[in-house]
């Protein structure tokens, strides 16, 4: 107990109304409605500490904007304790939510129609932002967000990259101490989601900004969060630093030759051998376990048996380790 | 095999309406209630007179359930056009090898017979075991009637189609198809059985396109006119076919063009 | 926490006409579309009239006055009630979301952030056109008292529907999709309100009164400003109750709306 974020042993379960078809179905859902449980987040427990900036990850339906959704007070956790900077977010709302940000990247919370500016102006008001916290915060993330062009045209006629660095700026703007992060970056440009995880990390880094973030995309995750954690069907698989998963679950290598002439290598123990130009076996791919076979024992092996021109040692990418934990195969 | 895609169209359209069971139920629900409403009125209004200017209380009935009916078998989307304006998609229904408005036409003529099976004939039958209906006056009669109601259709569509095309200029669609919509409701008596108008506005109504709509088919089914004046009525209705398609082809090329030229 | 609250209504009311502004010459053609679509009925009831005379005793200025007080108790209440007809949309498309995110009452976000000017005008207006033709020809002393009844009338009507709107807002928490009972509820009956409730079948009259009470937000007080014979069979009582009926109603949906918040969930997912 005690930390800045504390989840415990939390759960939630959906009641989704099944219809029946037709008329007949229709009039018995609205007399005796039926309905089919799903339980979207099951037995959840974490703690975060003030400053830290935490990535959740998972696939769709994952459970992760539920989770979101109840650390944010959106929603009544079933079972369980969740306490976030000492309020219980379902029940303090109104001084709960003043001290926090949340920038849901598919839905907008600006003024469509009116200049970007104008929906930063209500936000103020209803957060009630003295006036000089307003003015040092505005001109210090147009500043870092490059948003002056912009601060003045209809939110409408917005590229979605300067819409999302809006909806960012208008979720801190009242200064919360924590914030979270919806899919920030979905469907912007490569130099947009630079700058928009620069800004995060500025802000985490300078400011101390509790952050937690949900996203679909792995550079965000490597480019910003020190710590990691992956939901699959509503439980929590994995819960650590981004170099630990490859310690736990990267631990295949794979290693390329090149040979001078072609060549049949001997099978060797433990170690799949893959020709990877054509059936002459010039560049062949090895790939094993690194816990049972010794990479450098491999390679002098191969030194002295075959004639070697060239060896590249790769790592397993980290998107294809997360595909290997969603679909089960990592342990 | 020209028509085939059209009835393609027509069909498609005519099975996609049986997916909202219940928006539907509520809309013959609120066909029954507006003719239900207006009956009440008129009761109050006939307070136990037989007749007014020889006008029965079954008559006045007979129009509210007949035109009322209709009214939801006539049903038109007016944004068919528009929506495909705004969003671009128009330029691609272009490039397809059917006509456009041929689509347009098919596409309501499914969903208005679709609309005369699942929703005329029940709220005709409820209305009828509420409130009573004048029987067809003769088999002649009705068949003109039913015919009648055809062209009274392609009047209401026609000028659908002439609203549909001024998308093209970017107007405020959706104040003018509801203003079409408050003439069409006062003008063509569903609202008001013509009979009752003041004379003058009757008489100066024979020359725009709103009687032909529904009260031309519904005199004819009461049996108030001649064989020869229902010939001269449906030549009329004929004519506003011709004379509103003509403006809405007028206004559909035009902005054809313009798009072509602006490039949307 | 007073001038707090004020200076946000204000702030909001601000936020909402600037995006009105921004299409204006459409918004006025807009709300003048809805004027002329509410006019439809009184136009043809005009019509009539001119045929037949009276309506259930009812003259035609007596049944300008009637849809008056209709019209202009739905534009006043529009402007505070457009977040509750539309709550449906607001939280399949994830904006209830946002206000419970924000640090301010719920019901309060959801009034101010909300007003269908178009609406507010085109109904509103024509309630007050309708008035001000039918006030001084159907004989009501415009005395104190009478203007005093006027006023609490008006409120108590807006209260009634508003709190239809805040009950259906409620249900929508447990059905997510409500549209379909407010056309059965709302709609359907708000049809039948225009004319006097004495002419329709007695179980239309029990529903007026009784179900979806607009009887109180104008044929009742249309009637103690008019006394015509036929509110003889109706008790007298009700010529007084517009005001009582309008708060308790609004009590009522009210408790039920903040009960009802226990079981929101969000959508989308």
């Amino acid at each position: 107990m005690g930390c800045f974020i504390d989840v415990r042993n939390v759960s939630k379960t959906f009641r989704v109304n099944k219809r029946a078809a037709g008329v007949a179905g229709m009039v018995a859902n609205l007399v005796a409605p039926k309905y089919e449980k799903k339980q979207a987040v099951k037995d959840i427990s974490f703690s975060i500490e003030r400053g830290e900036m935490v990535g959740f990850i998972g696939p769709n339906g994952a459970g992760k904007s539920t989770t979101i959704k109840m650390l944010s007070g959106i929603l009544y956790p079933d079972e369980g304790r969740l306490m976030v900077n000492g309020y219980i977010p379902y029940k303090q709302r109104k001084e709960y939510v003043g001290s926090i940000g949340v920038v849901f990247g598919q839905k907008s919370q600006l003024q469509w129609d009116l200049p970007v500016i104008d929906s930063f102006e209500l936000l103020k008001a209803i957060y009630r932002v003295p006036e000089e916290t307003y003015r040092k915060n505005l001109s210090r993330f147009t500043d870092m967000l490059d948003m002056e062009s912009f601060l003045n045209q209809p939110v409408r006629q917005l590229s979605l990259g300067q819409r999302m660095r809006a909806d960012i700026v208008a979720a801190l703007l009242h200064s919360p101490e924590i914030v979270f992060f919806d899919e920030p970056t979905i469907g912007v440009d490569v130099v947009g989601k630079e700058t928009i995880r620069d800004f995060i990390r500025e802000l985490n880094e300078e400011d101390g900004v509790t952050m937690i973030f949900t996203t679909h995309d792995m550079q965000d995750i490597e480019k910003t969060c020190k710590r990691l954690i992956i939901i699959d069907e509503g439980s929590k698989v994995y819960d650590g630093s981004l170099f630990g998963i490859r310690e736990k679950y990267g631990t295949t290598r794979q290693l390329d030759v090149e040979f001078g002439s072609p060549c049949q290598v001997e099978p060797i123990n433990k170690v799949e051998i893959r020709k990877l130009d054509d059936l002459s076996g010039r560049r062949q791919r090895f790939t094993f376990e690194n816990k049972e076979v010794q990479i450098n024992e491999l390679m002098n092996y191969l030194l002295a048996h075959y004639d070697v021109r060239d060896i590249n040692i790769s790592e397993p990418e980290i998107e294809g380790i997360i595909r290997k934990i969603y679909n089960g195969e990592a342990s | 095999m020209f028509l085939k895609p059209y009835f393609a169209f027509a069909k498609k359209s005519f099975l996609g309406r049986s997916a909202y069971r219940f928006d539907h139920f509520m809309s013959i629900l609120n066909t029954c209630l507006q003719i239900f409403i207006f009956w009440g009125i008129y009761q109050a209004l006939y307070g136990g007179r037989s007749e007014v200017d020889g006008i029965t209380m079954t008559m006045v009935s007979t129009s509210f359930i007949l035109s009322m009916g209709l009214k939801a078998v006539f049903y038109v989307d007016d944004y068919f056009l528009p929506s495909k304006v705004w969003d671009g998609s128009i330029a691609n229904e272009f490039l397809r090898p059917v006509s456009f408005r041929g689509r347009m036409l098919a596409e309501n003529i499914g969903n208005a017979i679709f609309n005369v099976i699942f929703h005329f004939l029940p709220a005709l039958l409820i209305s009828v075991l509420l409130i009573g209906i004048c029987p067809p006056e003769s088999a002649g009669m009705t068949v003109c009637f039913l015919f009648s109601t055809i062209l009274g259709y392609g009047v209401l569509w026609t000028i659908s189609f002439a609203v549909q095309a001024a998308a093209f200029w970017a107007i405020n669609i959706w104040s003018l198809a509801t203003l079409k919509d408050v003439l069409i409701n006062i003008f063509s008596g569903t609202m008001i059985p013509l009979w009752f108008m003041p004379e003058w506005i009757y008489e100066a109504l024979k020359i725009t396109p709103f009687p032909y709509i529904y009260f031309t088919p519904v005199q004819i089914y009461l049996g108030q006119l001649s064989y020869t004046e229902i010939a001269q009525q449906c030549m009329l209705q004929l004519i506003w076919i011709l004379l509103i398609y003509l403006l809405g082809t007028l206004l559909f090329k035009k902005g054809q063009k313009k798009l072509v030229v602006q490039g949307g | 926490m007073k001038s707090d609250t004020l200076h946000m209504m204000l702030v909001y009311t601000k936020t909402i006409m600037k995006a009105w502004f921004q299409y204006r010459s459409n918004a006025l053609l807009s709300s003048l579309t809805v004027f002329l679509r509410e006019a439809t009925g009184i136009v043809v009831i005009y019509f009539t009239l001119l045929k037949f005379g009276t309506l259930g005793g009812w003259n035609i200025y007596e049944m300008l006055f009637l849809f008056s007080l209709l019209f202009l108790t739905y534009g006043i209440m529009i402007i505070f009630f457009t977040g509750l007809r539309d709550f449906g949309k607001t939280v399949r498309d994830g904006g209830f979301d946002r206000f419970i995110l924000r640090p301010r009452g719920l019901l309060f976000q959801l009034i101010f952030t909300n007003a269908d000017w178009f609406a507010a005008v085109g109904h509103g207006g024509l309630g007050i056109a309708l008035f001000l033709i039918s006030a001084g020809r159907v004989g009501i002393q415009w005395n104190a008292v009478n203007i005093l009844y006027y006023l609490f009338t008006v409120m108590g009507g807006v209260l009634i529907q508003g709190a239809i709107f805040l009950l259906l807002a409620a249900l929508n928490i447990y059905l997510l999709e409500t549209n379909s009972l407010k056309e059965l509820f709302y709609w359907n009956m708000r049809k039948f309100a225009g004319y006097p409730i004495s002419i329709f079948h007695k179980a239309i009259q029990v529903c007026m009164i009784y179900v979806v009470p607009f009887a109180f937000v104008n044929y009742f007080p249309a009637q103690y400003l008019l006394r015509k014979p036929d509110m003889a069979q109706y008790p007298q009582l009700y010529l007084y109750i517009t005001p009582i009926v309008g708060i308790v109603m609004y009590l009522a949906a009210y408790g039920f709306w903040k009960y009802s918040l226990k079981f929101y969930k969000s959508s989308g997912n």
